[in-house]
């Protein structure tokens, strides 16, 4: 059995939005649509204060509350765990949104580009219409993995079978790969670094860990700031 | 120790908008009205008016939702996912709260009228669960929103109820001891929603928006229209119109308090930190729907 | 239904330079003809430090081609009155005419002759970026070098927003034009205020990364807390402009709290001045016959040159000497039959015997204990005695350094920073050591930017050579050559080909005001002014003024991209190809600025990967026809030939050269260059022609690592490193005093006073507010916050913030889409987040939405770089505001080397509630 995840290590995080600039290449999203990007947060006072970088993006969970409420079925899982958007199915309720505890999905309803009402080239040869009124959201580039498995490569290992977010990341903070093999990338990193998964308190069983080695002092509890 | 609720970017949704929650005001609304016709009527059927009615607040809270989504023409889809989705649920209940409604209304058939109560009341539960499913919004995945959510709706399903027999002369003076009966009710599933979001700390910015309603929800909402309610019963020659004005209050309470919930209290989950591990985890198989039973996937 | 065609898809390999980390490696897909997206060049995984990949700023590089904002085709200016508020009356011409127009005025001035009656060249160039612009240009610097004398010094910002300072003096110690640390093996950074996760290109931000992982502590001091500040393993607030102190103090724990046998004894006495003797005027005591400098040697007890056989050299002490002599300004000499002298770093250690970290706890608002600790935890991870064997060479291992940031580097205050920091490395032995603090790239002291350990010579005194601007009666030129009078005012840049660009930018576009060098005459403008991939209208400093001197001039012509503020005073604008459009060989790997040292070097060719959109044009071809047409063409393919394109064409090994006679395509130029830079990276054994270039991306061979430290060069030579006193600075500037007084400049005095031996401690945040109140009609503490700026990853550079996907994710990043303030401070002035403010500063005021943070002391509000545009499509509705508009311009701001601040102090009010 395979199992993909996606491991962002926050000591090593700059922040920069080279994942989220190379993932709206692969993915053509139009602007303010970003199925990676990284969160610049802060919490404390000052002088006692942390700022800290956190890429976020679709968990692909285990249990993922998207696919239960999605009413058409067009959110699915792959036996490897990549949770999918059937954009023929997609009725662009989103009832999946609301229900991702992660801010992992978008609705476009009509096309948007980056410099008006007119596409640029690159946007008229890339625009998807089956991407207008449903759900969109991170695919781990399965597409890619796919590919590059077709072709005896390695998620994770090599960048033509890997998410281009990975491939693109310059602080080497986002890896992947598979969890269930033992002796894989993800699984050596998990072993031998502290981690945690986001919300995993909601019964998501997140395919996104976080490495991580610092513990929020108790009187700091509950005060986070961000956007 | 990282609190696992310690959050930020507790954003408002902006997917479900008014129109969303049209649905959950007036679709409530409707479910409920149908299923205290269908009591108060027993065992004969209620008026065509007062089921058309119930169909008029059922339909339009649905219309309403036909006009957020993103696709409206692949509406039918909405039926594909019944093995665990509330909103199919919801859309399948519709269709026989429709069906049993006009119909038993229509031609007078009470057995169908049952239906259309159970269905009435299914309706509501449905959207109760739609909310409490809804994973990313704390306001919504709270489990007594369910309760919330219905007890609101036979508020004013039953106000609404009352409003339309007076109007029809067919006085019904115990449903004011019910309607009564479930203001204390929703005064206290609200007092008790609130408590619970506080407890499990919800977005500052939700419990904000949500303490910002609650001196007109209990006062407006709930006292007075006991109150007017209570003055009713003891001075028949007055009961109408103070009656006519809790019902009103109760039922506009009601409608305000879903908006609120549906459409400003929606602060999305938000970003943590967790819980820090060490060592390899308990890699949990996907859940995958391709084990629910029907599926509709064209894969 | 139609048939669905198999697109066809491309990959193209070309690299971003967009900034001074570069160049890194890249491929670009294009699906049936269209550029799509942006990738790692994976090809190089294992030789670039990065494994190929590149940061976000090249992914803009797509919607840079499609932007529907481009200028498309030449335009010129119908309407003659130029201003900000004046329409240029734009209309479109053809390529021919325009190129004509261009020619004619370069032919007419030419005609004249290059130089004006003032001595300076009636040409002057513009560019930005680091000098990075110059691997976009293509064929274009050898038409620079045909045309003869150009004029340099109408910055767009440097001096002001580059790392002067330290490029001066670090170039003199260590052949450093800027510092890094050697990040794969440091245990211990220091770190004041460099931004490096923000700056240092995708080397940096992963060996920092990776650093991080390996357990190096980062000690960020800085008033906000920065993208670097963040992953620090410590961020400390200090006051603004503070620095000096805490690095004086820092310097006093070492000297003063610290037996000098802790420090690195055989370091100082070997590779240092150290021992060199100091005599009463200032100067080294010398030997009356040799004029060598002296040291005392403890074994035999008396003065001796510094090269000969000594038992043991004394670091610190004072000692009585006979016969000796002492070298001043001009020759004026001292001879002593018996003379009292202290050491160089006895005199170091006076100087910082009263700047305890109490003392700097006062002035910097960081703990004495925080002070004395970092100190120590310094000196600790220093592993003073162990060594490392690199390539078979065995150095001192010392894995500590401390690095400066841009506004340290600049203004007041630079000197006694750079100086300081250096000399925490100098005392624990870690400087060009494994582990330690390096250099990179060469411009001051010599040409060859990609190898610097050739310019390690012996030259005086047991130093490396290092060639100053004369300032001796006989060399000194007391003729302001560039408007900013590079050569008769700021020795310290050199006479090498890049020194115009060390001399102060700011003093030129005062003099061109009239604000400056009252004694002599105003400078005219120039006749012909290019301008290219810069925005100097708002990137440099009190920018209300710029555009109004701009506007004075009489021929402007600006290669360019979209509508800009600059190019707004131009007569003529030229779209030239965009980076992914346009064709140049260029240097790769080696060790190149910031923390790019590789363990690879070559070449890689950045190719169009579509053929230019509109009508933009590859500058090789501009450069070409401007050639033609100004009859430089012979002058222009020998530059060429010369190796003005990266490499000579033509050495004893090999001829690929050009017939100067006839045009050449850019092709056949790109063509000659690879094969020249082929056989010169394999030494003749492979010869590759631009296809192959085109189709491989790159060529590389290894580069030892040996080659990133200094040390064992300046061993083999027997060389020290020129710490810690300055005594060739110190007469230079009596020297210059002396020249400047004997023309009747005395407004320049107060910059000669910083040609001392030794960095007197300033107290900046007074002499600022001094400054403030003698240039303005102001209260100096009705501005009681102090203005920084902070790097922006996404825009630093990359002329893009016109580029929507740039804004998009950039805005990500906090501060890029408002200004920085402290929340706590906002509160007490009843500011919230996203109210609109202004910014008020003794020279203009600005607006922007706050933007609350914790991380950003009380009494600073920052600005992120590259904002301010008032006509930049898609750039000017942005609405956010600049920095620069508020930074004073004068005189009295400017440094001994002509730099300044690039801050300001401020007040700020309350507009109203935000959007």
């Amino acid at each position: 059995m395979t199992r993909y995840v996606m491991i962002a290590d926050l000591n090593r995080c700059v922040g920069c939005q080279t994942c989220t600039a190379a993932c709206k290449h692969t993915n053509a999203t139009p602007p303010g649509v970003q199925w990676r990007k990284v969160l610049d947060v802060e919490w404390g006072e000052y002088p006692e204060v942390e700022r800290l970088f956190i890429p976020v993006g679709c968990q692909h969970c285990a249990d993922p509350p998207c696919m239960h409420v999605c009413p058409s079925t067009a959110t699915g899982q792959r036996e490897d765990g990549i949770v999918t958007i059937d954009y023929d199915l997609c009725i662009g309720c989103s009832y999946c949104t609301v229900a991702c505890p992660y801010q992992a999905r978008y609705k476009v309803d009509k096309p948007e580009f980056a410099y008006g009402d007119t596409p640029t080239e690159t946007e008229a040869k890339r625009f998807d219409e089956r991407t207008m009124g449903v759900a969109q959201k991170c695919t781990f580039c399965s597409d890619r993995v796919d590919a590059g498995v077709e072709k005896g490569l390695t998620p994770g290992i090599d960048p033509e079978a890997t998410p281009s977010c990975v491939n693109a990341c310059i602080a080497d903070a986002l890896s992947f790969g598979d969890i269930e093999d033992e002796d894989s990338n993800v699984s050596e990193l998990l072993a031998e670094n502290t981690w945690f998964q986001m919300h995993a308190e909601l019964g998501t069983e997140p395919g996104f860990y976080y490495l991580w080695d610092k513990e929020l002092p108790q009187e700091l509890q509950g005060d986070m700031q961000g956007d | 120790m990282i609190s696992p609720q310690t959050s930020f970017g507790n954003a408002l949704q902006t997917q479900w908008d008014w129109r969303a929650a049209g649905n959950f005001m007036f679709g409530g609304s409707g479910g409920a009205l149908i299923f205290m016709a269908a009591i108060a009527s027993y065992p004969a059927a209620p008026s065509p008016v007062v089921g058309l009615a119930a169909l008029v607040f059922v339909g339009v809270g649905l219309f309403l939702v036909w006009l957020e989504i993103g696709r409206p023409w692949r509406f039918l889809h909405v039926f594909f996912h019944p093995q665990t989705s509330w909103m199919t649920r919801e859309a399948s209940v519709s269709l026989l709260l429709f069906a049993t409604t006009l119909t038993g209304v229509l031609f007078q058939i009470p057995v169908l009228i049952v239906v259309a109560g159970l269905s009435g009341f299914l309706f509501l539960y449905c959207q109760g669960r739609i909310l409490r499913a809804s994973k990313g919004i704390p306001a919504w995945r709270e489990p007594s929103v369910v309760p919330l959510m219905m007890i609101t709706g036979l508020v004013e399903g039953t106000a609404i109820l009352f409003i339309l027999l007076i109007f029809s002369n067919g006085e019904q003076a115990w449903l004011m001891y019910v309607l009564m009966g479930l203001l204390l009710g929703r005064l206290a599933g609200w007092q008790y929603y609130r408590r619970r979001l506080a407890a499990d700390k919800a977005p500052r910015g939700a419990l904000k928006v949500l303490d910002g309603i609650n001196k007109p929800q209990v006062i407006l909402g709930n006292a007075l229209p006991l109150l007017l309610l209570a003055v009713a019963t003891a001075l028949p020659e007055l009961m109408k119109p103070l009656a006519l004005l809790a019902c009103i209050l109760g039922t506009a309470s009601g409608w305000l308090m879903k908006f609120i919930i549906v459409a400003r209290a929606a602060k999305v989950q938000g970003y943590a930190l967790g819980k820090l591990k060490k060592g390899r985890p308990d890699i949990k198989p996907p859940v995958r729907r391709e084990k629910d039973k029907f599926v509709f996937s064209r894969d | 239904m139609h048939a669905e065609v198999e697109p066809v898809v491309k990959k193209v390999s070309t690299y971003c330079y967009q900034c001074v980390n570069g160049p890194d490696l890249l491929t670009v897909e294009t699906v049936d003809g269209v550029a799509t997206k942006v990738e790692p060049n994976f090809d190089l995984k294992g030789e670039h430090p990065a494994d190929g990949k590149v940061c976000v700023k090249p992914f803009g590089l797509v919607q840079k081609l499609y932007n529907p904002h481009r200028i498309k085709r030449p335009m010129k200016r119908t309407n003659p009155k130029k201003g900000r508020n004046e329409d240029p009356g734009w209309v479109e011409i053809s390529w021919e005419e325009a190129l004509d127009i261009v020619a004619g005025k370069m032919n007419a001035t030419r005609a004249k002759g290059i130089m004006d009656e003032n001595g300076n060249p009636r040409l002057a160039f513009t560019t930005g970026g680091a000098a990075t612009p110059f691997k976009y240009m293509g064929s274009f610097p050898a038409l620079l070098f045909a045309w003869g004398p150009f004029d340099q010094s109408l910055g767009a910002g440097g001096t002001v927003k580059c790392y002067h300072t330290e490029h001066m003096f670090g170039e003199l110690w260590h052949r450093a034009f800027t510092i890094l640390p050697d990040t794969p093996r440091c245990e211990y950074l220091i770190s004041f205020g460099s931004n490096i996760d923000a700056s240092g290109g995708v080397t940096g931000v992963r060996r920092h990364a990776d650093a991080r992982k390996r357990g190096m502590k980062r000690i960020q001091f800085e008033p906000h807390l920065s993208v670097t500040g963040a992953n620090a393993t410590e961020w400390i607030p200090i006051k603004t402009k503070t620095d000096n102190a805490v690095l004086f103090s820092m310097l006093h724990v070492l000297l003063h709290e610290t037996p000098i046998d802790k420090l690195d004894v055989p370091f100082l006495k070997n590779r240092t001045a150290s021992p060199y003797l100091v005599g009463p005027n200032g100067f080294y005591l010398r030997d009356p016959e040799t004029k060598k400098p002296l040291m005392w040697d403890n074994k035999s007890n008396r003065a001796t040159p510094y090269d000969q056989a000594h038992g043991d050299p004394a670091l610190t002490g004072r000692f009585t000497v006979t016969n000796a002599i002492e070298v001043g300004a001009d020759d004026e000499t001292w001879r002593y039959d018996s003379v009292e002298a202290d050491t160089g770093l006895e005199k170091t250690k006076r100087l910082v015997s009263d700047k305890t970290p109490e003392w700097a706890a006062d002035i910097s608002e960081v703990p004495a204990e925080t002070i004395r600790r970092i100190a120590n935890e310094y000196l600790a991870h220093a592993h003073i005695g162990e060594t490392e064997e690199v390539d078979g060479r065995v150095l001192p291992f010392r894995p500590v350094a401390t690095v400066l940031g841009k506004s340290v580097n600049n203004g007041w205050g630079a000197y006694e920073c750079v100086w300081a920091h250096t000399m925490m490395q100098v005392l624990v032995g870690a400087l060009e050591v494994s582990g330690g603090m390096l250099g990179s790239t060469t411009h001051v002291a010599g040409d060859t930017d990609w190898e610097r350990s050739l310019t390690v010579e012996a030259g005086e005194d047991g130093f490396m050579t290092h060639t100053f601007t004369p300032t001796d009666k006989e060399g000194w030129d007391a003729n302001p050559f560039t408007r900013h009078a590079h050569n008769s005012l700021t020795p310290m840049g050199g006479n090498k080909m890049g020194a115009q660009l060390f001399g102060s930018t700011t003093l030129a576009w005062l003099r061109l005001q009239g604000r400056a060098a009252e004694s002599w005459p105003k400078p005219n403008p120039p006749d012909v002014w290019f301008v290219y991939k810069c925005n100097p209208a708002i990137s440099h400093s009190e920018t209300d003024k710029m555009g109004d001197v701009m506007a004075g001039f009489p021929f402007t012509a600006a290669f360019a991209y979209t509508l800009d503020e600059s190019n707004h005073f131009a007569d003529v604008v030229m779209p030239e190809a965009t980076d992914l459009e346009s064709d140049q060989l260029h240097r790769i790997g080696g060790g190149h600025y910031f923390e790019n040292h590789w363990e690879s070097e070559g070449w890689a060719l950045r190719q169009a990967v579509i053929e230019p959109l509109h009508e933009a044009k590859d500058f090789s071809w501009i450069a070409n026809e401007l050639a033609k047409r100004t009859g430089l063409l012979e002058a222009y393919n020998g530059a060429i030939n010369a190796g003005v394109c990266g490499i000579p064409l033509q050495t004893e090994g090999y001829d690929f050269s050009l017939d100067v006679t006839r045009e050449h395509s850019q092709d056949e130029i790109w063509n000659a260059v690879s094969k020249a830079a082929s056989y010169d990276l394999t030494a003749g054994r492979e010869i590759l022609d631009l296809d192959w270039f085109r189709k491989n991306g790159f060529k590389t061979r290894p580069y030892s690592r040996l080659n990133w430290y200094l040390y064992h060069k300046l061993e083999d030579l027997g060389l020290r490193f020129e710490l810690p006193y300055q005594e060739r600075y110190y007469r230079m500037g009596r020297q210059l005093a002396n020249r400047l007084h004997e023309t009747g400049v005395h407004w320049w005095d107060k910059q000669l006073e910083e040609y001392e031996p030794l960095p007197e401690f300033k107290d900046l945040n007074k002499y600022w507010d001094e400054i403030i109140e003698r240039n303005h009609p102001v209260k100096a503490t009705d501005y009681p916050f102090w203005l920084l700026t902070g790097r922006s990853m996404q825009y630093a550079w990359g002329s893009n913030v016109g580029i929507q996907l740039m804004k998009e994710v950039a805005d990500n990043v906090y501060g890029h889409d408002g200004i920085i303030m402290n929340a706590g401070k906002a509160g007490e002035m009843g500011i919230e987040n996203g109210d609109l403010i202004e910014v008020t500063s003794p020279v203009n005021s600005t607006r922007g939405y706050a933007r609350l943070r914790q991380g950003v002391r009380p009494d600073v509000v920052v600005m992120i770089a590259q904002f301010g545009q008032w006509k930049m499509p898609f750039a000017k509705d942005l609405k956010m505001p600049g920095l620069n508009a508020l930074v004073p311009m004068n005189v009295d701001s400017l440094d001994g080397g002509g730099s300044s601040i690039d801050g300001t102090k401020v007040y700020v009010t309350r507009i109203g509630a935000g959007l």
